[in-house]
């Protein structure tokens, strides 16, 4: 958002993420605003936020794989329970303290993610996207044949504590996921431009044309799923730890599919678009828990309140329309909508 | 103008969520019921209807202006058999003016907000976990056990051998779905079956919404069971003994099912044939039972507009949901007032149910006390004859199984 | 050795609708380079539309099944003139997703249709059971075991035999090339799902007259697809053996290693085999191995 007018006179301007006085002022406007809202917000809309959060950084994982490196990935939900299920196991059989578990289930769900990702060394398009389906379905029972998981009665992780202080409400969970997720957005926001980040996006680009110049395919592959399972991870630590179970009922397959929805319509390849696709998706749903109390009472054969499944409609619907119609994705009108911002008032 | 288009869209939509919760008080007295059910899933064929007799139950009371003046505001959402889906919608409504009761229906479900519960210091329904039973929490089983049901199904299978002219103790065969609600019936039942001398064979389990299911029932028989216990929620149930039929083994094997099973509008309804002749085994009145209920049937006839004879049998089950938290809102209110009322309340008032016959026939009699959290400790048996479930025995006391196992 | 048998043929028998199927998904992807879940939904409406006309409206069976068959083709033709023609030149990955927001779409709309109960249709098939000594076969699905080996054998004739099928093979093999000799590529796009979604209708009814119409049954697209994967995504043979391999290995697991590991392997022995042969032979068993140019 740069308005017209300014230029970049030096390497270092043209790299910064903020570029104006106006920049830093919304930055930190924004940031008081995320900080304070929990002293204004109602419950519900906390509950929301900290759901929204969560989401956010397992999508920005997603993101990097598959909208940066090209590899889509169905695989988020069982990574998510890896972490889940790492930072349960830590922290309630091993004991570590929350603040070391948290970033130790994020590298154990890599770890696996790395395992996850094995076959993309041979495959790639939807060959790897049905084999992550079966890593999601392989994992998940594992989970729930396995004993150290406590198969099918899940666990129950404790609410993590600051200085003998409890997180254990929607509302002091909620600066824990906030931080993490500015965080996350920060180490995914400056790791796409970096060389690895280039990388991957020549990766997606051609993975061929990438391999001839040079690039280590597997390795970079390899990374990408590393980073994006450490994302899911640590949500999944955040979430097991937020709603204090860790159940293998929690992860499904239909998740996956929603936030693979979320990157397509937020736009691939674009970190403001993970926002744009998490926030239009999940608000999308809560109209849908709205509006279907009134639809069944004006429908009757629709039965009572059937939200989750018009919810899956809506979602079908609007995927179809970005992609026929908006393949960019919402980002895409954000690039429009700056762009025009930079000019204006000139028209081009 | 398109760009205009797009801003005013996203802030409509805002708004609509932003009014949405704030919108939800009234001025009238109410006291709220929040029913996480599943309408469209794997359990939505008896969920859904159960959850639409609670709903028309509590219209019918509100209609007479509510319990001593108080309204009942049911809040319904569809979780889809969805343990993630279910914990939003709980956190987005747990702040509801005087909320005193989560439904939640699904075994796993039960267990990923039982420490919620506890915090927000409210009541949970939830389908039937010896668990809570052992820990005594402020998760109400609205069913027997599931032990129990299965330890009295054994004892009637070991009376129905005998009967039958064999000596001894017959085989039992146990199939279900590969998941918690799945293998809760054998934390007890297990125990159970080795004190009365019937054996019982390993457990067979299926996942989720499998389609077939010869494998495990071919395995079953091979293995010589005489009688098979079948859980999951109808049309599961169905599903299972139909298979079984078409390969010819209901001939020989009597099968069995908890109280989620074969339902008379809807794998009665399917499968009548393959079905003939499977006993049901509930804590809930099931087929004729519920069509001559008196109340049921009259709440069915003005607020459902279908004919009586599409009601299922988990109308029973529905109809219950209702009548204890009315029952246990007449008590609450009359021990703390409306100003006072809230979950402890509540909670104090449903262990003073013990003994009420809250339902007229619809379940036996109340059981739930400061030491049981068994909405009743009776079952039904019911026999599937001619396309409508019957009853072959009356109320029956059933055993304690979850005592007999270490949770 | 009696059990050995049994799960065989409860294997073959599953294995075949899982066949019929794949073959479905492999006429699409033969000739249009996408690969679509929706064929799940296809299949489990294909079910819905016979139940329809049969148990609803009551019409005669013959009637009702052609107008099933009318009524899926209009669907899969539908399918392919919104979403996926809208799609020709954009990278073939977006078909792909696009028929994910296909299955999304359909699905939330067969769960209200379903709500959570079964639908039976009326039996049109024999009933009863098949005695071959200590061996059970159930007859229904011996009927759709051999209505899916009859559709295999007029899907070879067709493709070999007719000007339709040869258009078809022309523009499998190169969409230029078949449109400089007169095939309109286009067209041959609309037949080729309105066939597919045809073998589709014939799965699902084939499936629901076994399983009855459940809430799981669009799942079914899933496995249609690893078998599609597995026996290469090419080939309408490959299809048939994948299909019956898959169905036989998925009864074997269930039935000698189930009671080792503790259940629920029936499932996820698909998945399993998925990844091996993945690994093995990424591009299926009998799949052309695609040279990529830069």
């Amino acid at each position: 958002m740069r308005p017209c007018g300014i230029f970049d006179e030096r390497y270092t301007q043209d790299m910064a993420i903020l570029r104006t006085k106006q920049h830093w002022a919304l930055l930190v406007g924004a940031l008081i605003l995320l900080y304070l809202f929990p002293l204004f917000g109602s419950y519900y809309l906390v509950s929301f936020l900290n759901n929204l959060f969560i989401t956010i950084i397992v999508v920005l994982g997603l993101q990097i794989v598959s909208g940066y490196c090209g590899q889509i990935s169905f695989g988020q939900p069982a990574f998510m329970a890896v972490g889940g299920y790492a930072s349960a196991i830590l922290t309630l059989k091993a004991g570590v303290s929350f603040w070391l578990a948290l970033p130790l289930s994020g590298l154990i769900a890599g770890v696996f993610g790395i395992i996850g990702g094995a076959p993309s060394l041979r495959i790639k398009g939807f060959y790897l996207a049905i084999a992550t389906i079966a890593i999601h379905f392989v994992t998940m029972w594992l989970i729930l044949h396995l004993k150290i998981t406590g198969a099918t009665q899940g666990l129950n992780p404790m609410p993590p504590e600051i200085f003998g202080f409890p997180l254990d409400t929607d509302e002091r969970m909620y600066y824990l996921i906030a931080t993490v997720m500015l965080i996350m957005t920060f180490g995914a926001r400056n790791l796409v431009r970096s060389k690895v980040g280039r990388a991957f996006v020549a990766i997606r680009d051609n993975d061929l044309a990438a391999e001839v110049m040079g690039m280590n395919l597997y390795h970079y592959k390899l990374l990408a799923f590393f980073i994006s399972c450490f994302f899911a991870g640590i949500a999944g630590s955040l979430y097991g730890h937020l709603i204090m179970v860790v159940h293998p009922e929690q992860y499904t397959l239909t998740h996956a599919l929603w936030y693979v929805g979320m990157i397509i319509i937020g736009g691939m390849g674009s970190i403001p678009g993970t926002f744009f696709g998490v926030i239009f998706v999940r608000v999308l749903d809560e109209l849908v828990l709205f509006a279907s109390p009134f639809l069944s009472e004006a429908f009757p054969w629709l039965g009572a309140s059937p939200a989750a499944a018009l919810g899956l409609s809506a979602f079908g619907l609007v995927l179809i329309v970005f992609l026929v119609f908006e393949p960019r994705g919402l980002a895409h009108r954000w690039e429009i909508f700056k762009a025009s911002y930079r000019l204006y008032p000139f028209a081009y | 103008m398109k760009r205009k288009g797009w801003v005013l869209l996203f802030g409509v939509m805002m708004l609509a969520l932003a009014s949405g919760p704030a919108s939800v008080y009234a001025a009238e007295k109410t006291a709220a019921f929040l029913d996480l059910t599943d309408m469209t899933g794997a359990i939505a064929g008896l969920a859904g209807q159960a959850s639409r007799i609670t709903k028309a139950t509590f219209d019918y009371f509100n209609e007479r202006g509510g319990i001593d003046g108080v309204k009942i505001k049911y809040i319904g959402v569809d979780t889809r058999y969805d343990v993630a889906r279910a914990l939003s919608a709980y956190k987005r409504y747990r702040r509801t003016p005087r909320l005193l009761l989560a439904n939640t229906i699904g075994t796993g479900l039960g267990k990923a907000i039982y420490p919620l519960i506890l915090r927000d210091k409210i009541i949970n329904y939830t389908p039937g976990d010896g668990e809570f039973q052992a820990r005594l929490g402020r998760t109400f089983i609205y069913s027997t056990p599931y032990q129990d049901g299965f330890s009295a199904a054994l004892d009637w299978m070991k009376e129905d051998w005998q009967k039958k002219g064999n000596s001894g103790a017959p085989i039992v065969g146990f199939t279900s779905w590969d998941n918690p609600y799945g293998r809760e019936p054998f934390r007890g039942g297990k125990e159970y079956a080795a004190k009365i001398g019937v054996k019982l064979l390993d457990p067979e389990l299926f996942p989720v919404g499998s389609l077939k299911h010869d494998v495990w029932l071919n395995r079953l028989a091979a293995k010589g069971a005489n009688y098979i216990y079948v859980c999951g929620v109808d049309p599961t149930p169905t599903n299972v003994i139909r298979d079984a039929y078409a390969l010819g083994l209901t001939k020989k094997i009597q099968f069995v099912t908890d109280y989620w099973g074969p339902d008379r509008a809807v794998g009665v309804k399917a499968h009548a044939e393959a079905l003939e002749g499977s006993v049901v085994v509930s804590c809930f009145s099931r087929g004729t039972d519920t069509l001559n209920h008196p109340i049921m049937t009259k709440i069915w006839k003005k607020y459902m507009k279908t004919p009586v004879n599409e009601m299922r049998g988990s109308a029973s089950i529905g109809f219950s949901w209702a009548m204890h938290f009315i029952e246990g809102l007449r008590i609450a209110l009359k021990d703390v007032g409306y100003e006072k009322l809230n979950g402890e309340a509540m909670y104090q008032a449903f262990m003073k149910l013990k003994g009420h016959n809250v339902t007229q026939g619809a379940t036996g009699i109340c059981d739930y006390s400061p030491s049981s959290r068994r909405m009743s400790r009776y079952v039904k048996f019911y026999r599937i004859q001619g396309a409508e479930l019957v009853p072959i025995t009356d109320w029956r006391l059933a055993p304690d199984a979850v005592s007999l196992h270490k949770f | 050795m009696t059990e050995f048998l049994q799960l065989l043929i409860s294997g073959l028998m599953e294995g075949g609708l899982y066949a019929l199927l794949a073959a479905s998904i492999v006429l699409v992807y033969k000739s249009t380079q996408v690969a679509s879940l929706a064929h799940g939904q296809i299949l489990a409406f294909g079910a819905i539309f016979l139940y329809i006309f049969l148990a609803t409206l009551h019409l005669p069976l013959v009637i009702a099944l052609i107008l099933a068959f009318a009524a899926t083709a209009l669907m899969g033709l539908l399918i392919e003139r919104t979403t996926l023609r809208p799609l020709i030149g954009q990278p073939l990955f977006s078909s792909f997703l696009v028929t994910f927001a296909v299955f999304m779409l359909f699905d939330g709309i067969f769960q209200l249709i379903v709500k959570g109960g079964t639908l039976t249709i009326p039996h049109f098939l024999p009933a009863g059971t098949l005695h071959a000594g200590a061996l059970m076969v159930p007859a229904g699905q011996l009927c759709s075991f051999i209505a899916a080996l009859i559709l295999f054998g007029i899907l070879g004739l067709m493709f070999r035999y007719t000007k339709v099928g040869l258009g078809l093979r022309a523009s499998a093999e190169n969409h230029q090339l078949a449109r400089s000799t007169g095939i309109s590529v286009k067209q041959i796009f609309s037949i080729i799902w309105v066939i597919s979604a045809l073998v589709a209708c014939v799965a699902g009814i084939a499936t629901a007259n076994v399983t009855d119409i459940y809430y799981t049954l669009p799942q079914m697209g899933i496995k249609g697809l690893i078998v599609a994967l597995f026996g290469g995504l090419e080939s309408i043979p490959g299809a048939l053996i994948g299909g019956i391999i898959l169905g036989i290995l998925e009864n074997l697991s269930a039935g000698y290693l189930d009671p080792v590991v503790g259940g629920g392997l029936k499932e996820v022995a698909a998945y399993i085999m998925l990844l091996l042969i993945l690994l093995i032979k990424p591009y299926g068993l009998f799949g052309l191995v695609r040279i990529e140019r830069i």
